[in-house]
């Protein structure tokens, strides 16, 4: 079984809906489920005690389905906004969702993939980290936490058998970018290796790439999409 | 000794890379002369979830209470034992 966070859209949902046209028992997780074309469980991962709760379940519910056993951590917030006008209850906010929601899952559901290894977690940082965005810095710094925890993580799973890297994207074409202007996306593309504006397409390649056996030497990486 | 002690040490003992050590109440997993490393413990604790689901109750180990627990819980065999019994009879 495949467990992705963020289901309900964006890179979640793209991601979700790429394994399930591949065949991979995929089981999303989002704080509204209502209407997902997969398995979902309704679940906000800022909450331990609903990630616990959601984790308790799928033990009940057989999480060895399928031949591929991951967890993606997706789900993600953000707020473009200078840190000197990012009230304080959005800071916790993207904390708490990107960074406590990441670590909170891995938590939480490391035990059912360690009991079916080999295994791979997926976590989700961003090109914001690695350019230092200016009007970033609160999601930048909370998924420069995401990065950190993933390179540690990685060798606290690795004797498990559990590999454990991140995927970085650049501006990808989902909600969260929605309302970002055309010209300040465009001076975020030109800085990548590849000056070119990805599609969820490419994100999906990487996921697969990262689930492939081909990638079972690699763990505790940056994914840059598109190059940083 | 109990039934259920006596399996939590079974428990330990097919984790431990150490086949002949005698587990008793005061085998030490953790801290100075340690039966267990922290990869062990976890292995430890996914067996007593298995012992657990085969006597009808999530042997818990991830909560916030558990974690905080956890310090005392694994410092000797009966200390874990008795949190073990304890939470099958709170689940009862």
């Amino acid at each position: 079984m495949i467990l992705v966070t963020g289901a309900s859209r964006g890179l979640g949902r793209a991601i979700c809906e790429r394994l399930v046209a591949r065949g991979d028992s995929v089981v999303g997780l989002a704080r509204k489920v209502a209407g997902l074309p997969f398995p979902a469980l309704e679940c906000d991962v800022a909450d331990a005690v609903q990630v616990r709760a959601a984790a308790k379940r799928l033990r009940a519910d057989e999480f060895q389905a399928g031949p591929r056993h991951a967890l993606v951590n997706a789900a993600g917030i953000a707020s473009m906004n200078l840190a000197l006008t990012t009230p304080a209850g959005v800071a916790r906010r993207i904390v708490e969702t990107n960074l406590l929601g990441t670590i909170h899952c891995c938590q939480q559901f490391g035990p059912l993939l360690i009991r079916h290894k080999p295994a791979r977690i997926i976590n989700f940082s961003t090109i914001a980290v690695a350019l230092g965005l200016k009007g970033e810095s609160v999601y930048a710094a909370s998924k420069a936490g995401v990065e950190s925890f993933t390179r540690v993580f990685a060798r606290e799973m690795a004797d498990f058998d559990v590999t454990v890297n991140c995927i970085a994207p650049g501006p990808i074409a989902t909600d969260l970018i929605r309302g970002v202007p055309k010209q300040q996306i465009d001076a975020v593309v030109a800085q990548q290796v590849i000056p070119r504006q990805f599609s969820p397409d490419a994100v999906c390649d990487l996921v697969e790439l990262l689930l492939s056996p081909l990638a079972r030497s690699i763990s505790g990486e940056v994914l840059h999409v598109g190059g940083a | 000794m109990s039934d259920i002690e006596q399996q939590v040490y079974s428990a330990i003992a097919s984790v431990a890379d150490n086949k002949t050590a005698r587990i008793g109440p005061d085998t030490e997993l953790i801290g100075e002369g340690r039966l267990f490393d922290s990869m062990k413990l976890v292995e430890l604790c996914l067996a007593l979830e298995d012992l657990g689901g085969d006597l009808g109750f999530d042997f818990d180990w991830t909560s916030d209470a558990a974690m905080s627990r956890s310090a005392s819980m694994f410092r000797t065999a009966g200390a874990l034992a008795a949190e073990f019994i304890g939470q099958m009879q709170r689940a009862a």
